[in-house]
């Protein structure tokens, strides 16, 4: 177990596995021509799906700290938040950018920018962009360790937004985002209540400085 | 013209054959090497409905100097849920088991001649097949053109003799539990559920298939027969079928059910009118490649001639 936690400590393991997802679930794929006979609408919905769950990642991390102190495994993945948090940013831009592809011509593009669910898509983008944009050392002294964490909780917006928007772009069923719907719920019912009904207060605040 | 008229209808064979041209060697010996290891790794594959085999092209709906998509392409880029969200999801996923042979076919409802068929007898009955080729074109703005093998569903009127009280035909896909995991849960109203008005149904272009490329369909296609309407999206197309029934009242239809909004009775093509959460204005050319890009759709998918006269008088945009 310990050893588990060494190497999930490791900065060089987080980056390899966070960029090795897209690896290979996209590059591969695409340079081996395994990605069927609509490629760039693949890449759109395998991209949109990294995205998504890279952020329900990074966001089920912080209740984990609070419900298992103890956990040497949590503890390491939570030194790796802001690699996680950017990811997310990144394969969000890259599902963007797939969208772009997708749709061909300029016109399709603007088009496109008229639907709702578009919007919903857009503006978990630039709230994922904006704090991906501030996730760095230099953004929280300027900024202020209270501002920033305020800026930064947007992430529970962008999670909202985005859980909808993958909603409708399922025809009316919620097969997959209701999953990460249910985690994120789940996970911070757990925290609301371990924090409530904590006897020993000391265990469940548990120092919150950004990293 | 003559000549040609000739060529086309003594020689059913040529038609495919020539068609496979353009595709290539490549093309030819990849998709038959993927039908060889299917065969290999997929003992419980039968055969489905094999009556009328070969056929040959009806001349009228050869849609001359259009590229007709990839066997391949359409073997392994499905919409059929029942089978997985994902569109390679039903060439893997329906063809473990799942036996479309034997299959029966009800017809039923307000007719004055319904009837309980093996599908087999079923297409011998209406007078066997043909080959047609058809534009078809996915409401999620992508397209592909098909050779089918089928026949008109006006045949199938015609036998029935629907009564004078009879408005729809509703259309019902196979509803197996026990071999399709998908339909076990309450996501979607299965079984799958489409319907068409009584003169669409009886319009020339109105076709079940049994086939494509000239060879029974495979499961991921609709095995053994499904609805093929080429003005409508493909959606209308109920795959599988068990049922077919005349009724008075507009049927339900599943994805109607599922997003009333998005999906609508009539589900003609038309760039006029969007879907709500992308434009139909352009298509996306199935077996193009990475950068095909797209093409216009066109109205009614390009049989404006042949059906705009169904819905004179109907608001399009309302009655999408």
């Amino acid at each position: 177990m310990n050893l588990v936690a060494r190497i999930l400590a490791s900065k060089i393991v987080a980056l390899a596995i966070l960029s090795g997802v897209g690896v290979c679930l996209l590059v591969v794929p695409a340079l081996t021509n395994q990605l069927g006979a609509n490629p760039i609408e693949r890449l759109l919905h395998v991209s949109g799906e990294i995205a998504i769950w890279t952020l329900g990642f990074v966001l089920s991390l912080a209740p984990l700290r609070v419900l298992f102190p103890g956990s040497t495994i949590v503890n390491a993945l939570n030194r790796h938040r802001r690699y996680i948090g950017v990811s997310a940013c990144i394969y969000a831009v890259v599902h963007f950018s797939c969208h772009l592809l997708y749709q061909g011509d300029l016109e399709d593009v603007l088009q496109s920018f008229s639907k709702p669910f578009i919007w919903f898509g857009l503006t978990g983008l630039a709230i994922l962009v904006s704090l991906g944009l501030t996730s760095n050392n230099w953004s929280v002294r300027k900024l202020g360790g209270k501002r920033w964490k305020l800026l930064h909780r947007l992430a529970y917006v962008a999670a909202i937004v985005l859980i909808y928007h993958q909603t409708i772009a399922g025809k009316g069923h919620w097969y997959i985002a209701r999953w990460l719907l249910i985690l994120l719920v789940a996970l911070e019912g757990a925290r609301l209540a371990k924090k409530f009904w904590s006897t020993k207060p000391s265990a469940a605040r548990v120092r919150e400085v950004p990293r | 013209m003559y000549i040609r008229n000739k060529l086309s209808w003594q020689l059913p064979d040529s038609a495919v054959t020539s068609q496979s041209n353009y595709v290539g060697r490549r093309q030819f010996l990849r998709t038959f090497g993927l039908g060889l290891a299917a065969g290999a790794l997929l003992p419980s594959v039968a055969p489905a409905a094999t009556f009328g085999f070969p056929d040959s092209l009806n001349a009228a709906e050869s849609l001359p100097g259009v590229k007709l998509t990839p066997y391949d392409n359409i073997l392994a880029y499905n919409n059929f849920y029942e089978w997985g969200l994902e569109k390679g999801d039903p060439k893997e996923n329906s063809n473990n088991g799942w036996k479309t042979e034997p299959w029966t076919i009800e017809i039923g409802g307000m007719c004055t001649k319904p009837g309980k068929y093996d599908v087999d007898d079923f297409i011998k009955a209406v007078g066997g097949i043909e080959q047609r080729n058809y534009r078809h074109r996915c409401v999620e703005a992508w397209s592909m053109v098909i050779p089918w093998d089928g026949f008109a569903l006006s045949k199938v009127v015609a036998m029935a003799q629907p009564k004078p009280e009879a408005k729809y035909l509703q259309f019902t896909s196979f509803m197996d539990p026990k071999n399709c995991p998908a339909q076990r849960s309450q996501d979607f109203p299965w079984p799958y559920t489409e319907g068409l008005t009584l003169p669409e149904s009886t319009n020339e272009l109105a076709f079940l298939a049994t086939g494509i490329y000239g060879k029974p369909l495979l499961n991921q296609n609709g095995a053994p027969i499904r609805l093929v309407v080429p003005w409508k999206y493909g959606f209308k197309g109920a795959k599988s079928l068990v049922r077919i029934d005349f009724v008075a009242q507009q049927p339900k239809t599943l994805w109607n059910q599922m997003a009333p909004n998005e999906y609508g009775f009539y589900a003609n093509v038309n760039p006029g009118v969007d879907h709500p959460r992308w434009s139909q204005k352009t298509e996306r050319i199935i077996g193009a490649g990475f950068f095909g890009g797209r093409q216009p759709t066109l109205k009614f998918n390009g049989y404006e001639k042949e059906v705009a006269g169904l819905y004179a008088g109907l608001d399009l945009r309302q009655n999408f």
